[in-house]
């Protein structure tokens, strides 16, 4: 028999009792549609994710911070002084800080190319050329190179430029963002004493403003925001100068050198992470429960596969005199397991892709409810609950008509060693 | 002389072990020439359908040789032997096992559909086939809606489409009343006349064994001569002609009476 004449026989055979095989691929319908929608809610928030994160800094950057110091055990009790290693320098949440000496450090290490103190600049006010002045937060300028820009460049690294978003530039009095590159600002800024003086910098781009916010705010570079910094410490008494860094940010170029880099850090009481670490662990947690979910999608489909060596045993056994007949006439074992099991991954095709289809429309009508205009979550910006990877759903059928397979072995095995004489026998 | 292209020697078939244990053949030895037709005959339980699986290959003795063509079919592998079944044999049943869901059409052409060949090839090969019979008009019916002489015909054609050299029928008359069992035996015999093709037909019909070349008595699993086989027609089944060997026994299950009355004995024996 040829293949092609194997699965045509095997689909008018599982179309000939309706009413069995309909129930069957009930079964395995109701396990592909849930594995749909379980996968599904995965990717959608997984996307998500990339779309929040998207732009967080680049890949190379490593993101130090202090490891507590603090003995493990009860942080509210008083912790005694030690004159020799005087008070940990903590920030307000009660972080270490990095110190100098740990900048210094960081740069020692082998594989960082540079390392930039995070420091936190407060200026009064930003002016643009037509006098309006607008308050003000700066962005971080390791972020630079990762901003989309929509138009002009990253400010640089040494010069005394600054990125503004494309709402600014409106409010700057700017046409268009291109108009806004190679504008000037003034940023003023007091120091200790209360004196403010203004620092002016060109603007070298305009930033589109991503999902995760990045790009929302003013950024200079790192030459100007020193300099912005240096003046706002101006007064301190000689030591007191910096009470040390929440962060640093360290260039390691070398994607290879990162972990070591890491291990060198956590030797000197540091903790280097990059955004991938960062977002790993949410990562994690949301792919382990989309795996719990799907584990119960697998469940049911377990329980359908029964229902399909229920369903071929049924009819291997009503049709015991037919595949006698067929032995007799020539159809070798093979042919005869193979058109069995044909059956079976036939209704597992049967099931899964109208599972997979109906689950897909459900999942996507679904989320444009909940997500969309006036769905209860319509205020969570860009949330999606349902994402489509086509590969996965294509896997999905697949793994069906595998357990299908599977499942239909036995059967087909059953008939496959029935004896031609027994099953012609009159009765 | 033709050849024989079918030969036994010393068969023995054992079904069972131990307490279980029960000899169907006993060790026969015959052969079959080519063209030849050939009744076995004896009475139910002797052993027919057990040679007859034997010789069509359908099953393996326990002792003894087969032989095709002069090649005993020890030496064949598994799907040398599926091949063989299915372009040199072709098989009569008492049950006509149709498949009901299928057309006439459909149920002829199975064994070309297994062959692999294409479905151009099948319906044309089967049509033919229908033809021979004069059964082309009901090839689109469903199986279920032809009468039990059509029927059987239909299985005829569906033996006789590969090409066979040799037909196998198992009581191919025990479920038709005698007058659609005359229609069935003059196409067995028609087809042995015009196509050459060996007939081997197992029966307890003494009218049909009759009308072989050469009868082969059967009882308890042994070749035994016919006076000693308990099957030959009754006095009162007689329809005029003599019994083969001339001898009288009485059929212990005919009530007497008529042909049809025996046929339809004949039906309820061999669906029981
Ligand atoms: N598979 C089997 N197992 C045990 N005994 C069997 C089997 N097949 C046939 N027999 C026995 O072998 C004997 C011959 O059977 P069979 O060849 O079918 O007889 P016939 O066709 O002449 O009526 C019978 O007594 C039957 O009960
Ligand atoms: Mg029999």
């Amino acid at each position: 028999m040829k293949a092609v004449d194997v699965v045509t026989t095997a689909l008018g055979n599982t179309m000939r009792s309706k009413a069995r095989t309909f129930l069957t691929v009930i079964a395995i319908f109701i396990g592909a549609f849930t594995l749909t929608l379980t996968s599904g809610l995965g990717v959608g928030i997984n996307s998500y994710i990339d779309r929040l994160v998207q732009g967080f800094g680049d890949q190379q950057q490593l993101y130090v911070q202090k490891t507590s110091s603090q003995q493990s055990g009860n942080a509210n009790e008083p912790q005694a002084y030690d004159p020799e290693k005087g008070a940990d320098k903590q920030g307000q949440f009660g972080m270490s800080l990095l110190s100098e000496k740990d900048i210094e450090q960081i740069g020692n290490i082998d594989g960082v190319e540079s390392v930039e103190p995070v420091v936190a600049v407060s200026p009064s006010y930003l002016e643009g050329e037509n006098g309006d002045q607008f308050q003000v937060q700066l962005g971080y300028p390791s972020d630079v190179n990762s901003y989309e820009y929509a138009a002009g460049e990253a400010p640089g690294h040494d010069k005394d430029e600054i990125t503004i978003p494309t709402t600014w530039a409106d409010s700057l009095g700017y046409d268009k963002p291109e108009d806004a590159v190679g504008g000037k600002v003034k940023i003023a800024v007091s120091n200790v004493t209360g004196e403010e003086k203004t620092f002016e910098a060109t603007i070298s781009g305009v930033t589109e403003i991503m999902l995760s916010n990045q790009g929302a705010q003013p950024t200079p570079s790192s030459a100007f925001n020193d300099r912005l910094y240096d003046y706002q410490q101006e007064g301190l008494p000689e030591g007191a100068q910096t009470d040390g860094y929440a962060m640093a940010v360290a260039d390691v170029p070398d994607l290879g050198k990162q972990s070591e880099v890491k291990k060198s850090l956590t030797e000197d009481g540091m903790l280097g992470m990059t955004v991938e670490d960062q977002i790993g662990t949410i990562r994690g947690i949301i792919n382990a429960v989309t795996w719990i979910l799907n584990g119960f999608a697998l469940i049911a489909l377990l329980a359908a596969a029964f229902g399909i060596v229920n369903t071929l045993l049924m009819s291997v056994q009503e049709r015991t005199r037919e595949i006698g007949l067929m032995k007799a006439l020539g159809m070798s074992p093979g042919k005869i397991f193979g058109l069995f099991s044909s059956e079976a991954v036939l209704i597992g095709l049967l099931g899964s892709v109208i599972g997979v289809g109906v689950g897909v429309v459900v999942g996507t009508v679904a989320n444009a409810l909940l997500t969309g205009e006036g769905g209860a979550l319509s205020n969570v910006a860009g949330l999606s609950l349902y994402g489509i990877a086509p590969l996965q759903l294509v896997g999905i059928v697949l793994l069906i008509m595998l357990i299908a397979f599977i499942a239909g072995t036995l059967p087909a095995a059953r008939a496959a060693r029935k004896d031609p004489i027994e099953a012609l026998r009159y009765e | 002389m033709e050849p024989a292209v079918l030969e036994t020697e010393n068969l023995v078939k054992v079904y069972g072990r131990g307490a279980n244990r029960f000899d169907a053949l006993k060790g026969l030895t015959l052969d079959i020439k080519r063209g030849e037709s050939v009744a076995v005959i004896g009475k139910s339980g002797s052993g027919k359908s057990t040679l007859m699986h034997l010789m069509a290959l359908l099953d393996r003795p326990s002792q003894g040789v087969v032989a095709l063509n002069g090649r005993p079919v020890s030496e064949l592998k598994n799907k040398e032997i599926h091949k063989l079944r299915n372009e040199s044999f072709g098989f009569v049943f008492q049950q006509f096992f149709l498949n009901p869901n299928q057309t006439v059409l459909e149920n002829v052409v199975l064994p070309l559909k297994i062959a692999g060949l294409s479905k151009r090839e099948r319906n044309r090969r089967g049509l033919e086939a229908l033809e021979l019979l004069e059964m082309a008009d009901k090839a689109k019916n469903k199986a279920t809606d032809l009468s039990g002489g059509q029927k059987q015909r239909a299985c005829i054609a569906r033996a006789l489409v590969t090409n066979p050299s040799v037909i196998f029928a198992d009581e191919p008359t025990g479920n038709l009343d005698s007058k659609t069992s005359e229609v069935v035996e003059n196409i067995l015999f028609g087809l042995q006349r015009d196509r050459g093709i060996t007939l081997v037909i197992v029966t307890h019909d003494d009218d049909l064994a009759a009308k072989c070349d050469r009868q082969i008595y059967l009882k308890d699993g042994l070749i035994v001569a016919p006076e000693q086989s308990n099957t030959a027609r009754s006095e009162a089944a007689s329809s005029g002609e003599p019994a083969p060997s001339g001898q009288e026994a009485t059929e212990p299950w005919a009530g007497g009476g008529s042909t049809a009355s025996r046929a339809s004995e004949l039906g309820k024996e061999g669906n029981r």
